[in-house]
């Protein structure tokens, strides 16, 4: 067994031990099967009888359909039907993208199907029902339709304006949402300030590319009025409230399955009309249907995510403390806001998280969000976090340069100390457990900075550019009621799981969690058989099916093991309780003397035990020998959610060090370092693992990944040709390390740790890059950093 | 014009013969197979983009969605379920042990790549072994569990 | 995205192979693939028949053909990499090969079908114009030699006839003293570049006595720079007079990553970067 890595949290018993695999980084053995070709993805499944679909999508950015013609379309070989808009509104009902509890949101009524106007280029228009999706492609060519182009309006930045066009006439403009954050008094401050600086940064849309694109088969079950959905979601749940409510179905009778996903990253948590109109064709037609996103429809329907131009100010005085910030941000998020979670959360989050790791006095933020005739924007991995983190540090090494102070000491001194918690992040968003200091100091010990500077200036020496940063960040956890269900929507904040122990000894584990490669099943399983005593292969899992599993939130914003973890620990104490109990009454002792190991019920001072097999065995089957009034109960139930708090914080420190070619722009990642404190790690090459992806994510957004856009709202790079995500040869190896505050609201005292390095990562790399191009006295500000940008930064172009 | 809307043609998949069978024209080998039942080959892009769909066909790796059923004829096929000889089963254990994928979607893609690596027998270091698999898209790992793993694979060959 | 309905011939020899593609000027020969299938599955290319090439032996032949190095159609870009012919003869072409796309698509894609296909981002084209080879294409009238200068009329635009197939490739053999020398600046490994140079140079870095230069993802087809050539031969290595001749010289055009201005800018530097390539 692998040795202990971290240092473990009292609650959870002592490490000497057997069976205890909290800590541990064991490997992924139920994960195998992916390595034999045995995973089970959605596009994996055929059903009897099961038809395909091919979506008829809006060539244009904005457009009038003036009629549409399918007849010549539904004569086509193999095809069952085509519909349009008329047909599927007949079973599903439109939706709305707003929640009640930010203040005013103004988003018009969706549909599945574009109905008169296509708001976005890729909006689903009609589609073709066939026995093959090559079929109903072949169909979607004999469609017609009388478009009458419209003019888009594709720029953020002019969508106010008065001559905007308005893309949804009854709003009167293309206003979606606005917040003012404003906490003491920014403008009194800046004026006692003895340096203040400013920055405008700009973040380009990207998406989240996920290998597996979105796929959905719906089977709609007349004879038991039922409905299944095989779907690579997030939240099993939150489908089903919305499928049946939609479908005006009752929610009992639709039942979601999650099998494999082939990731995720916040893309597939959302409700895409596409998906809606799949259910809606099963229904009507009573026949299992599959839809399976190729590779253009994923780069012009999956939710796009940044989108941001982002003004900020910082004042310090001569001694680098911080006197105050400021933030104005604007985002734009195409056409509607996302169902149900809205497109405002990336926004709110920048106003919350902005300076969330300082003591800043006075903060004053403004949000604005608009509408354009792009894909829709919602949120994505590390929601906000990228350009509250970019826009904060970029502020904070202009404000050290000014003043003549070290990058690490400038954030040093304006930290909300360690022992400072519970307190607030500049925005007043609750702030607890968490470790800014300790972790930069981690961060300063393992990056040597003293070489790496040297470095630096040699370089320099050679005609190179390098330089370096260091960033603090919080990262958004385990979020509580406080983040949707209070607005409205119904997203349970509460997991729940149920653990039994069965008759031939084997336990049985199920959670409302879902598996998308984390590690969700691996980390259940060591909770599980770590609380319980048993041998981990002992315990088998159930994820991703509303019908086996308790109920709950599934897994998004980092909530798997602190909020998901919880409920496992929480249950599979129980079930221990209950075991123990029946095992005093067969062995007649002092439930106290006992307890479990190696899936045995031990006497702690030694003789004989009884196996849990046997043990389960007089339960199940011989339950008569039982003293009267036994509880019998060899199964447990436990649920968790976080109270009283929006978020359970995480932070991360990172640095990394980078060398631009002046010839031809290119910026080649030396080295990268990232500290992070998540709390308990129940399984430490798991969370290092969340980090490297995380930050390899957040480089894409740095440096390489960008919907392009011409002026008419035409998507220029939909192929992975063409949008370029990273790939292995450009990439760095990253050095992790961690800092452990255990989160004081579980016993398990786990935080998330999922976001921090997409979140991170952009602003540690930007930070880098302007250190080394200082020197030559340049400057970037735009996200992707391309070699053009830089080239045109250093004035070779 | 000439030739047929369908093919008529025989290949092995993991040593089984599938002798005079009907494919699409247009069909392509990854969307065959998959018909078929081995679902382990992923389509991820149906342009040679993300190396999802890797497979070993007359023992050289291609992408199976850039290339035509029909063109299988005479072909030896091997998809990931048939990577079960003592040096995949070793190199599965090292994707294991080292965490080398998270979902999964990309690994028979990325496991046929690291094959061809080690049947070159060539000593890489950590950067030709970037170099190699640049050609498969990893949105989880960030692929550095994936350079260790097939790191300890070069080692153990060699 | 699945392809449209096309037919399928697997042609069972050249004859066989030239005689429909004669007939039927909607058919579209199918050797490595490794372009086509990507345009058929997107719905971007909708052939009516695609003659499969691939099987027909002979085609993929490497051989010391008098003064040249002849590169038969069907060797894929990984038998070319591996032959000892082509190390012992023209050893750029590992280096320039191991920059086009990924092993796996190496192994099916084949030097013909780049050749033929005329991307003016790829390498091969833009290699054959700056060695001076002559593609052998196969018709109705038989086989014809045409010089890599000449093949190449614009965007993905060959001197090709509908009846005729590339059958191979014949680079001359390098003189003594000659040396081909490559670079190419590119967002991503084994993406296609922002822009590209082959250079071929008679002399030793401090001692150049002939140089060609062709370019590749610059414009619509291999970019030929006599010009700037005879002006660095004349004066060493000056950035801004070797911009400004290129660009008068080649007709820069932009794309996604990278403006027509940044092209420029590369050609110009990647003079340099191949330059400091020679021994000296």
């Amino acid at each position: 067994m692998d040795d202990i890595k971290v240092n473990q949290n009292p609650k959870l018993g002592s490490l000497d031990r057997p069976n205890s695999y909290i800590g541990r980084s064991l490997p992924r053995e139920n994960a195998k099967k992916h390595l034999d070709g045995g995973g089970q993805f959605v596009d994996d499944l055929t059903l009897p009888r099961m038809v395909h679909v091919a979506f008829l999508r809006s060539p244009f950015a904005h457009a009038e359909i003036k009629s549409i013609n399918t007849n010549d379309a539904k004569k086509s070989d193999g095809v069952v039907d085509v519909f349009t808009a008329k047909e599927i509104d007949e079973v599903c009902k439109p939706w709305i993208g707003t929640l009640g509890h930010l203040g005013e949101m103004r988003s018009p009524e969706q549909t599945p199907l574009a109905k008169k106007i296509a708001r976005w280029q890729g909006e689903p228009v009609a589609v073709v029902i066939a026995d093959s999706r090559a079929q109903a492609e072949d169909a979607l060519e004999l469609i017609e339709v009388d478009w009458a182009e419209k003019e888009a309006q594709v720029d953020m930045e002019t969508a106010l304006d008065s001559n905007a066009v308005v893309i949804h006439p009854e709003l009167g403009n293309n206003l979606f949402w606005t917040r003012t954050v404003n906490q003491g008094d920014v403008e009194k401050a800046f004026k006692k300030a003895d340096a203040v600086v400013e920055a405008t940064l700009d973040f380009a849309r990207h998406t989240g590319v996920t290998l597996e694109s979105r796929g959905i088969v719906a089977d709609w079950n007349k004879a038991e009025n039922k409905m299944t959905i095989y779907h690579n979601g997030q939240a099993p749940h939150m489908m089903q409230h919305i499928i049946a409510k939609h479908l005006d179905l009752n929610e009992g009778l639709v039942r979601i399955v999650s099998r494999d996903v082939g990731g995720s990253f916040g893309i597939k948590v959302h409700v895409y009309p596409d998906e809606m109109a799949v259910t809606a064709i099963s229904k009507k037609i009573g026949r299992p249907v599959k839809f399976i996103a190729d590779r253009l429809e994923s780069f012009t329907t999956d939710i796009h995510a940044r989108c941001h131009k982002i003004s900020g100010k910082l004042g310090v005085d001569k001694n680098g403390k911080i006197l105050a910030m400021e933030i104005d941000d604007l985002s734009g998020i195409g056409p509607f806001s996302m169902y149900p979670r809205t497109s405002a959360i990336e926004t709110n989050q920048v106003l919350n998280l902005s300076g969330a790791p300082y003591v800043i006095p006075n903060y004053k933020a403004v949000g604005t969000v608009v509408f354009q005739n792009k894909t829709p924007m919602c949120q994505y991995r590390a929601v906000g976090h990228p350009i509250a983190v970019a826009i904060t540090e970029a502020l904070i090494d202009k404000a050290a340069y000014k003043i003549d102070m070290d990058i690490d000491k400038i954030r040093k001194i304006n930290f909300i100390p360690d022992n400072a918690y519970p307190n607030k992040c500049p925005s007043g968003v609750p702030l607890e457990d968490l470790s800014h200091e300790a972790s930069m100091d981690k961060l300063l010990e393992i990056m040597d900075i003293k070489e790496i500077e040297a470095q630096n200036e040699e370089d320099f020496k050679k005609g190179v550019l390098t330089g370096h940063g260091v960033i603090s960040m919080c990262e958004v956890t385990n979020p509580s009621p406080l983040f949707y269900g209070v607005g409205g929507a119904h997203i349970s904040s509460q997991d729940g799981a149920s653990i039994r122990l069965e008759g031939s000894g084997a336990i049985h584990l199920s959670s409302s969690i879902t598996e998308q490669g984390q590690g969700t099943e691996a980390i259940m399983k060591q909770i599980a058989a770590d609380q319980l005593g048993v041998k981990m292969e002992s315990v088998r899992v159930t994820l991703g099916d509303t019908d086996a599993t308790p109920y709950g939130g599934g897994t998004w914003a980092s909530r798997g093991a602190g909020i998901g973890g919880e409920a496992v620990l929480k249950a599979a104490r129980k079930l221990k309780d209950n075991i123990l109990n029946i095992a005093a009454a067969i062995m007649q002792t002092d439930k106290d003397t006992l307890d479990i190991e190696d899936n045995n019920v031990i006497r702690k001072n030694g003789g004989e035990g009884i196996t849990l097999q046997k043990l389960a065995e007089t339960v199940y089957y011989r339950g008569h020998e039982l003293p009267k009034g036994t509880n019998a109960e060899l199964l447990a139930t436990a649920s968790f959610l976080i109270e009283g708090i929006p978020f359970v914080f995480t932070n991360s420190a990172m640095g990394c060090q980078v060398s631009i070619d002046q010839d031809t722009g290119i910026i080649k990642i030396n080295k990268f370092w990232a500290v992070e404190d998540c709390g308990t790690q129940i399984n430490p090459k798991l969370v290092e693992e969340q980090i490297r992806g995380g930050v390899i994510q957040g480089i894409g957004g740095a440096l390489f990944e960008e919907c392009v856009y011409d002026n008419q709202g035409n998507m220029q790079n939909a192929t992975m040709a063409d949008y370029l995500v990273p790939m292995a040869y450009e990439m760095p190896d990253i050095i992790v390390d961690h800092v452990t505050t255990n989160s004081g609201r579980s016993i398990i005292g786990a935080k998330g740790a999922g976001e921090a390095g997409t979140g991170g990562a952009p602003a540690v790399i930007m930070n880098a890059v302007n250190n080394a191009l200082k020197q030559v006295n340049a400057e970037v500000v735009s996200q992707p950093i391309t070699p053009e940008k830089i080239l045109k930064a250093l004035g070779k172009i | 014009m000439a030739g047929n809307n369908s093919v008529n043609i025989s290949f092995t998949v993991n040593g089984e013969n599938f002798n005079n069978v009907n494919v699409p024209s247009r069909q392509h080998l990854a969307d065959y197979l998959r018909s078929q039942g081995f679902t382990g080959t992923h389509l991820g892009c149906e342009q040679g983009a993300c190396g999802a769909c890797t497979i070993e066909m007359d023992g050289k790796a291609v992408r199976s969605c850039l290339v035509l059923a029909s063109q299988a004829n005479g072909a030896n096929l091997k998809t990931v379920e048939g990577f079960d000889d003592e040096m995949m089963e070793k190199v599965k254990q090292n994707f294991l042990k080292h965490n080398a994928f998270q979902c999964g979607f990309c690994s028979p893609g990325m496991l046929m790549t690291t094959k061809e690596i080690l049947l070159n027998k060539k000593k890489l270091t950590r950067d030709e072994i970037r170099s190699e698999i640049s050609g498969n898209y990893c949105r989880c790992t960030g692929y550095q569990s994936i350079v260790d793993a097939i790191e300890e694979c070069i080692n153990e060959i060699n | 995205m699945k392809a449209a309905h096309f037919s399928y011939h697997e042609a069972l020899n050249l004859q066989d192979a030239i005689k429909i593609k004669a007939h039927d000027d909607e058919s579209v020969i199918l050797a490595g693939g490794q372009s086509l299938l990507p345009a058929l599955n997107m719905r971007l290319s909708s052939p009516t028949c695609l003659i499969d090439i691939s099987k027909i032996s002979g085609l993929n032949e490497i051989k010391i053909d008098g003064q040249t190095l002849f590169i038969g159609a069907l060797a894929t870009h990984s038998d070319v990499m591996n032959n000892k012919t082509v190390k012992n003869n023209m050893p750029c072409m590992f280096d320039i090969l191991k920059m086009v796309a990924h092993p796996a698509i190496r192994n099916k894609g084949t030097h013909g079908g780049s050749i033929a296909y005329g991307d003016p981002a790829a390498e091969l084209p833009a290699l054959a114009v700056a060695t001076n080879a002559e593609i052998i294409v196969s018709g109705q009238n038989g086989d014809r030699s045409i010089n890599a200068k000449d093949f190449y009329l614009g965007l993905f635009e060959t001197t090709i006839n509908q009846d005729e197939i590339v059958v191979g490739i014949k680079y001359p053999l390098l003189k003594k003293g000659q040396k081909i020398v490559f670079d190419e600046v590119c967002r991503r490994h084994g993406d296609y570049a922002m822009a590209g140079l082959i250079a071929n140079v008679m002399g030793s870095k401090n001692d150049i006595k002939d140089l060609k230069l062709v370019f590749f993802a610059t414009g619509d087809k291999p970019d030929v720079a006599d010009k700037t050539a005879r002006l660095c031969l004349e004066n060493g290595y000056d950035y801004d007079k070797l911009k400004n001749s290129l660009s008068t010289e080649i007709d820069f055009a932009g794309d996604l990553n990278s403006s027509s201005e940044m092209k420029l800018h590369l050609a110009t530097v990647l003079i340099k970067k191949v330059l400091s390539k020679l021994e000296i």
